[in-house]
Formats: structure tokens, C-alpha cells, sequence
């Protein structure tokens, strides 16, 4: 059973038609989610985690927009699925929580009715029994009065609240699996806290797996299994969380590491900033994305790519030319 | 400086501005070419609009008389012509008060808010629930002889509200950007805050809405020209042109068309320009 | 200790009449000593901007008073309130906002000295280039560029040459590199760093990531619901912090590290409304710790070591 992985993508490519030429948001994106796994996806902004996340739904809009490769969800093909089809996916198969959880949520309709629409129409559950659902779902993503909040509109809910109605509504439907784009990105520290360790219980609770983009490796760091570094639309590293952070051998996943001011560091700690920015899209070269801001960039990496290395035997994979070793690190 | 920036080879945001396109062009054309013919009218070789030749009475277009005559014989092209200097007059006359008054102190009330702005815009929304266009009729109506001054006074007195209205709301928008909070941090003037941070902010919006404005003041004239209450024939306007010819319209149909087509065009040339130069300016507007 | 630069004593700051009346600071009072970085620390609605913005008396102090250099800002009105912000800067935190996108970027910078006319002509251009090299951006390339062309990072680093213009001795950084993505917001935090010390500034840092603001501050203060509840020098508060709420706050940070502890005791629900704050001490009805004496009473501050005082009637660290 487990051979079957959850998700599976495969030189998944997004490509945008811009006023500038074509934009290649994602390319040639590989990996494989198992069953109660939990992958990490970081990247900074503009490093198309966004576009993956909705491209792995089929949210993509089809105007202007050319998806290739293929996206496996426990077997059913999203890429070029019908509207239909992803219905059928979306909620059963695969749900998504969003950074803002007031653009996910109804202003003007009750929070309970929210998660019974999802009920009454997917699972056909009757009035009385979608409402009984969804009070137990607010209980079970950590709603206090649960059957009072029902009634409350989203804008009298906390941003932390409303998140967890985000999540009690996108875990209805027990989907297999999760995808949490920068589900506590503006939260407060204490509630993003309450918010990932939820997510964390509930994965284990209903045997999800979990997809988790965000921009902070402080998020991923302990509460993922493996994790996927982004740049410029393509996954630079990927590898077991442990590895990924202990024997990177690429110079942008130390480079991020060492850039994040730590508290456990003393006061004044000189930062490793990475020079420069994250490219422009409309004009990447011939060479790796990023040759331009790289201590280690040689000839080479200025005009050809460097494909992502063969696994090891944790399969642990990179794209570079110059890989950092156990010396350089 | 310690770190050495490569980050500015390529400017993150471009230039986004919609361009503004040929048609655009045209229709400025087209406006310059009505505003030089009303200033330039009495020099211009034309005929006396209000010389009436009985030989050619409803004529239609010909050499002689380009776009025909009326039922007076009169020249259409050259009352037209003659009637487009009311008309533009009439619009950048009362936009000119509505501005002049509605503009500053709209972006003041915007800016400074508290007592000042709820006095004012209290006041203004007392005038705008009354409907504009009754009180303009009724105090053109008693307050004869009529003028194209006084009409131009009332009209734009009666579109202030309006124009504090749209101003105020724009100034609103920009005067609580971190921007205009870092002047005054660096020690503006309000004055200064006003010239230099708002008005660049405001004037777009503040320019197509004029654009719109005289658009809408012209056709007022118009429709006051239609009761009768405009400029007091036989001093043409492209209003009272339309006024007067619906009595005789089964006979010739040039006396409507002709007026009603110069004022169709001014209209739809200020419409479109105001909104091309609203979305040229739009610097927000990032189109990717 | 040196000299103090800024002195808060008792700032208030209310929002709102009768029923919606909202103490959004609530009596705060620290002061600044001259060189060195203050960082302000606390979630979202705990009042730090706030703060920050009172004392620049961007929004009006409600009762209490700030003092720069002895000079008392809160009393000062029309040029000699202008004259006085001169010396006391301030960073936003959307950079993008914080320019004005019709405006050349040189044109910004030199902003404050065309307000004051402290520099004109060839003088003015020359410091004008001069504060954008230091900041790190190509006066002779981007200098007759739009605001609205440049990226966040960039726009902060412009924002940063305008405030240096007239020399100012304080920065007030009000959540300034929140808005910028990790790698970007490292720049940030060095160039100001050798900013600091180049034109001798001495800091107000405001932010909510508890892991920037150890980074850049010398002291730290930790505002909950209006109130200062723990000062400290940076190493010595994250280290051992004595309030409870300070904890639970370091607890909640997440480190960029497979091996960080993972705390399990995360802090129980949310801030309570300000509009109808706790009795006593304000962190009571979120603190396990919460006894029969914190209901009743306001904690004040007291000194638990030399420099590190908190507002709690039972700290977590012996008092000395």
C-alpha cells in the first residue's frame, strides 16, 4: 500500500504568458509525498511555492497559462483534469489552507454554515447532521464553545480563530492530504506556535499528509520529514529535514540558513546576507538561477544548469555544480 | 559600503503604465481643433451666424453651406462653430469655479480631518441630498436677464460639492500612506505635504474627473439650453441649436443632427480621455 | 551607562469615546541611553507601533511625556515640534508605501534638506549621492528614478538614506524588515548595523520576530496589552527572562534548527480585548502561574538584577 505515494509530481512546469514573454513560474518540478508524511517546501517570494501548491489543486486558471508534466493525486491525474474531476478531488483527496484566512472565508455567512455547505454537498449529510460534524470539527481544531462560534461571523473571530476555521473546513471531508501555504504567516508568534502544533496532531490524528509551504525554515525545521528548497521555480535541494539542514550541499540552502537571525545567537551577530536579489524570471539565462549572488559560482554555472544530482541512498538530491562538502560547510 | 549590491541590475518594477494609443491622440486632436475654431471663431472666414438669408431656408449641406442651413436661413456650420464657444465656455468656466473651490478644500479637510473636515464635508453633504440640477434650474430661472456669466456661476457653484466630494476621498486614500507621515517626520510643511506629497497623488484622478466633469457641465448646458434657460437666443449654442430645431424637425432633419453630432463628439472625446489618462496614471494598477 | 538620549515617562496613548475606548498604551515609560539599540518587542495589538509613533507624536500622547536630549517633545508644537523630529527619524514597515511613487529617488533623500533649505545646489546633490552610496544604491544610475520602480529592499534602503539626511541622532524602526524576504531582510539588518555605527545613531527597534530583534538590540523591552511587562539587556532577557509572558514568547519562536527543543508548553489562548483589559496584572487570565494576588494587584516594575526589571509579582528568576 505505502508503495503508492499520495502525491506525485513529475517535471511539473508553469508558465505564465506575461505583456514581457513567456514566465517560467515552475519547471521540471519532481517529488513524491507518501502516506503521513510531512514535506517542507521553502522558498523566498517569488520562488514559485505559491504556483506549485495551486497547480498540485488544479487551481491554476487556464487562460495565459501552460501547465505541463503530470501531478498524481493517490493516482488520479490533476493536470488537464476536468472542473468535474477536481471536484471530485478537491475535499475528499486534497485540501488547501491559505496564508490569509479572511480571503478563504465568507464575511457574511456563519462560520458553521461554512463547514456544512462542505458536508451537506460532498458527503450528502442531512441539516441536523452536518451541523453536529461541524460543531465537532470546530472542537476538534481547538474552537472553545464550539457550538457558539458556530453562529459567529468570520470578522468576529480572531486571525488565529479563523484559521482554525480555515483548517476545521478544509479537514471536513478527511482529505488524504493537506496543503498549508503559509498557513501562519501572519499570526503572532504564540498563536503560530498553537496553530503548527495543531496541524501537527491533526496529521497523526486522521493519517494526512501534509504539505507545508512557507518562506521560514524555523517553521519546517521540526515539524517536517522531508523538505524541498525552491529557487527561482525549480527545487534546488531535496532531502530528509535532518539532512537538508545538517549536509546541505547547496550554497543557497546555506545561504538562507545563515542569513535568519537565530535567538539562540548572542546580540550583534554579524549576519551572512546574500548579496543581491531574487532574480527576474522573464530574463533567467542559460547558467544556474543562482550563479549571479553564489560564493562558489564557477564558469560553468553562468551557462549551464546543473540538473539535480542522482539521490543518495537517503535520497538526498541537490543542483550544483560546485556542491559544498563536509570541509567547505 | 561592506556588502557589495548587484541587486539593481534590473529595476524590479518596470514602467507599467497602459500606453495611451492612436484613438487617444485623435480624440485630443479633435478637441484642440473645437477649443482653436471657438477662440479663433471671429477670424475665421465664416459666415454671420446670426445672418439670416431667406433665399436658403432649410437648406441642405453644399458648397455655400457646408452643413446647410436652418429655418432661418442661418449658416449650421458656422452657428455651430459660434456655439461651441458657449458650450466650452459654459464647461471649463463652472469646472474652473467647482475646482477652484471643491479641490483645495476637499484635499485640506482630507488632509488636516478633524473639526475642519466635519464642518465642511457636513456642509457639502447638505447641498449634494439636494438634487443639483433643480436648484440650478430655479435660480436660473428667477435670476434674469441670464448671462453666460451667471450661468457659468451657478453651474459651477452647483458642482462644488461634487468635486469636495471626489477630491476628499482621493486625498483620504494617499494622506495615510507612510509617505506623507515620513514628510511631516522630516519636518514639512503642511503646505508642503499638500503641494508636494498629495497633489502629484491627486492630480490624476483630480484630471480625468475634470475631463468628465466639463463633459457632464456641457451636456447640462444643453438640457437647460432645451428648457429655455440657457444663453437667450438668438446666441447660439449647440443646446439651443437642438432646442430650436426639434420644431422643425420632420422638414430637416441637418438642424438636429448636425449640433447633436458636434456635441456627441466633444463628449466621447472628453469621456475617453479622461479615462485612458485615469489608467495611464495608475501606477498601482501593476499589469504583469 | 551613558547618557540618556530618550526618556518616556507614563505615555498613554487612548483611541476612541466612551464604550470603544481603547487604552491602546498603557502607561509605558523606559528610556534610551545614547549609542545604544532599544529593542521594543510584542504580538500584534500589544501597542509597540504604537508606542513608536507617540513618541514621534505622529499620533497624540494621550497624558505622560517624552523627552529627547532634555528637549520635551510631548509639549512642543508647530516649527519647534518640526525643528525637534529633525533629530528623531522614522523607518516603516511597508517600504513600498513609504516612498512616494511620483517622486525621483533622489529627489526623497533630499527631501528633508530642501524642507529645512540646509543644503542647496551642488552642495545638496553631492550629500544627496553621498547617502545613497552609503546605503548602497548607484546615485549616477538610479538617482533620477521613480520610487515606484524600485523593489522592497531597495525602497528601505532608500527610505534609510532619507532619514540620515539631517543628521538625526535616533532612529525609530517600526517593524522595518518584517515586510522583506529572509535574505533581503539580512541586508537590511547589516547595513543598519554599520550605519549605527558610522553616524553614531542610538535605536528604537520595534518588531514582533523575537530572533531580529535579539539580533540588532543591546536591551530589550517586552510590551503585552499596553504595557512594558520585562526590560533587560538582549542576552541576559532571552537567556533567563523573569516574566512569564517573556517565556512563553521565546518558547513560541521557531528556530531554524532540526535539533531546537520542541516546547510543549505552549501559551493557552489569546490576548484578551484592550477595550476591557484584566484586572491586575494584564498576562493573568493567560499565565499558569496566575495567583489570587494577580487579580488584585497592578504589578510594578522592580529590579530582579542590575539593568533587568519586570513587572510580575512572581518572576521566574530569583530577585537580587
Amino acid at each position: 500500500m505505502s508503495e503508492v505515494p499520495l502525491l506525485e509530481v513529475r517535471d511539473l512546469a508553469v508558465t505564465f504568458e506575461t505583456a514581457g514573454g513567456p514566465l517560467p513560474a515552475v519547471s521540471g518540478v519532481s517529488f513524491t509525498v507518501g502516506p503521513n508524511e510531512t514535506l517542507g517546501i521553502v522558498g523566498e517570494s517569488g520562488s514559485g511555492k505559491t504556483v506549485l501548491a495551486r497547480s498540485i489543486m488544479g487551481l491554476q486558471p487556464r487562460a495565459r497559462v501552460t501547465t505541463t508534466g503530470s501531478v498524481r493525486l493517490n493516482g488520479s491525474e490533476t493536470v488537464g483534469a476536468s472542473e468535474a474531476e477536481l471536484r471530485r478531488l478537491w475535499s475528499t483527496e486534497v485540501a488547501m489552507i491559505f496564508q490569509d484566512p479572511m480571503t478563504a472565508l465568507n464575511p457574511v455567512m456563519r462560520v458553521g454554515k461554512q463547514i456544512d455547505e462542505t458536508l451537506r454537498v460532498r458527503l450528502g449529510m442531512s441539516r441536523p447532521a452536518a451541523k453536529a460534524r461541524a460543531i465537532e470539527l470546530l472542537e476538534m481544531v481547538g474552537i472553545p464553545s464550539p457550538a457558539q462560534r458556530y453562529d459567529a461571523y468570520p470578522g468576529q473571530l480572531s486571525g488565529g480563530m479563523r484559521q482554525r476555521v480555515v483548517i476545521a473546513a478544509a479537514l471536513a471531508c478527511t482529505p488524504k492530504l493537506l496543503l498549508a501555504d503559509e498557513p501562519t504567516t501572519g499570526l503572532d508568534v504564540t498563536i503560530q506556535a498553537q496553530i503548527l502544533n495543531l496541524l501537527d496532531d491533526l496529521k497523526d490524528r486522521l493519517h494526512m499528509s501534509v504539505v507545508l509551504i512557507t518562506h521560514d525554515l524555523g517553521v519546517v525545521a521540526t515539524r517536517t520529514s522531508h523538505l524541498a528548497v525552491m529557487y527561482a521555480g525549480r527545487i534546488v535541494e531535496f532531502g530528509a529535514t535532518r539532512d537538508v539542514f545538517a549536509r546541505h550541499r547547496m550554497p543557497y540552502t546555506r545561504a538562507l540558513l545563515e542569513s535568519s537571525p537565530r535567538v539562540a545567537n548572542p546580540s550583534h551577530t554579524r549576519l551572512a546576507a546574500i548579496p543581491g536579489r531574487p532574480p527576474n524570471l522573464l530574463t533567467l539565462g542559460e547558467g544556474c538561477a543562482f550563479a549571479p549572488r553564489c560564493a562558489y559560482a564557477s564558469e560553468r554555472c553562468h551557462v549551464e544548469r546543473p540538473p539535480l544530482s542522482a539521490p543518495d541512498a537517503a535520497g538526498h538530491t541537490f543542483a550544483c555544480w560546485n556542491p559544498l562538502t563536509e570541509e567547505s560547510r | 559600503m561592506s556588502e557589495t549590491l548587484d541587486d539593481l541590475g534590473v529595476l524590479e518594477r518596470p514602467e507599467a503604465s497602459t500606453p495611451l494609443g492612436w484613438l487617444f491622440w485623435v480624440c485630443v486632436g479633435w478637441l484642440g481643433l473645437n477649443v482653436l475654431a471657438a477662440i479663433f471663431a471671429n477670424v475665421l472666414p465664416l459666415v454671420d451666424p446670426l445672418y439670416q438669408n431667406y433665399n436658403v431656408v432649410n437648406a441642405g449641406p453644399s458648397l455655400h453651406h457646408l452643413l446647410g442651413t436652418d429655418d432661418l436661413g442661418r449658416d449650421i456650420f458656422s452657428r455651430i462653430v459660434f456655439g461651441s464657444r458657449v458650450s466650452i465656455a459654459v464647461g471649463v468656466g463652472a469646472m474652473a469655479i467647482g475646482f477652484g473651490i471643491g479641490a483645495p478644500l476637499g484635499m485640506m479637510a482630507a488632509y488636516r480631518r478633524g473639526r475642519f473636515d466635519t464642518i465642511v464635508t457636513t456642509v457639502m453633504y447638505v447641498f449634494l441630498a439636494f438634487p443639483a440640477i433643480v436648484a440650478v434650474i430655479a435660480v436660473l430661472s428667477f435670476w434674469t436677464p441670464r448671462s453666460l456669466l451667471k450661468i457659468i456661476l451657478v453651474i459651477g457653484l452647483a458642482s462644488v460639492p461634487l468635486v469636495y466630494r471626489v477630491i476628499r476621498t482621493a486625498t483620504m486614500a494617499i494622506a495615510t500612506k507612510d509617505y506623507v507621515i515620513a514628510a511631516k517626520v522630516q519636518g514639512a510643511t503642511d503646505r508642503r505635504i499638500l503641494i508636494k506629497e498629495l497633489l502629484p497623488n491627486i492630480a490624476p484622478i483630480g484630471v480625468s474627473f475634470l475631463l468628465i466633469g466639463i463633459a457632464t457641465v456641457v451636456t447640462l448646458e444643453g438640457a437647460l439650453a432645451f428648457l429655455g434657460l440657457s444663453v437667450n437666443p438668438p446666441t447660439p449654442s449647440w443646446g439651443n441649436m437642438i432646442n430650436e430645431s426639434r420644431t422643425v424637425m420632420s422638414q430637416n432633419p441637418w438642424l438636429v443632427l448636425f449640433p447633436s453630432l458636434a456635441l456627441c463628439l466633444f463628449l466621447l472625446c472628453l469621456n475617453f480621455i479622461g479615462d485612458r489618462l485615469r489608467s495611464h496614471f495608475d501606477v498601482t494598477e501593476v499589469k504583469l | 551607562m551613558t547618557d540618556v538620549l530618550l526618556s518616556v515617562r507614563n505615555l498613554t496613548v487612548t483611541f476612541g469615546k466612551g464604550a470603544h475606548r481603547v487604552s491602546a498604551v498603557a502607561g509605558v515609560s523606559f528610556d534610551v541611553y545614547e549609542g545604544e539599540t532599544l529593542g521594543l518587542v510584542g504580538e500584534s495589538g500589544c501597542g509597540k507601533s504604537t508606542t513608536g509613533k507617540a513618541i514621534m507624536k505622529i499620533v497624540e500622547p494621550t497624558s505622560g511625556s517624552v523627552s529627547l536630549d532634555g528637549a520635551d517633545i510631548t509639549s512642543a508644537r508647530g516649527r519647534t515640534l518640526r525643528r525637534l523630529r529633525t533629530r528623531m527619524q522614522m523607518i516603516f514597515q511597508d517600504p513600498i508605501s513609504s516612498l512616494n511613487p511620483r517622486r525621483r529617488i533622489k529627489d526623497i533623500v533630499a527631501e528633508p534638506l530642501d524642507c529645512w533649505g540646509s543644503a542647496t545646489g551642488a552642495e545638496r546633490d553631492a550629500l544627496v549621492s553621498d547617502l545613497l552610496a552609503k546605503v548602497g544604491i548607484d546615485p549616477v544610475v538610479y538617482g533620477n528614478r521613480y520610487a515606484r520602480q524600485f523593489s522592497g529592499g531597495q525602497c528601505q534602503r532608500i527610505s534609510i538614506a532619507r532619514s540620515l539626511a539631517m543628521r538625526p541622532k535616533m532612529l525609530i524602526c517600526d517593524e522595518m524588515v518584517s515586510a522583506l524576504d529572509v535574505s533581503v531582510q539580512a541586508q537590511i539588518l547589516n547595513l543598519l548595523e554599520d550605519l549605527k555605527a558610522e553616524y553614531g545613531l542610538t535605536l528604537l527597534f520595534i518588531a514582533h520576530d523575537l530572533a531580529v530583534v535579539k539580533n540588532v538590540s543591546d536591551r530589550v523591552a517586552v510590551m503585552y496589552l499596553g504595557i512594558i511587562c520585562e526590560i533587560g539587556p538582549a542576552d541576559v532577557l532571552y537567556e533567563a527572562p523573569a516574566h512569564p509572558y517573556t517565556r512563553f514568547l521565546l518558547g513560541a519562536a521557531l528556530e531554524a534548527d532540526p535539533d531546537a527543543p520542541r516546547r510543549s508548553d505552549v501559551l493557552e489562548g489569546e490576548p484578551p480585548s484592550p477595550l476591557n483589559p484584566p484586572s491586575g496584572c494584564r498576562f493573568r487570565t493567560r499565565c499558569p502561574f496566575a495567583q489570587e494576588k494577580c487579580v488584585n494587584e497592578v504589578p510594578v516594575m522592580r529590579d530582579v538584577s542590575p539593568g533587568h526589571q519586570v513587572a510580575c509579582h512572581f518572576p521566574l528568576v530569583d530577585v537580587q
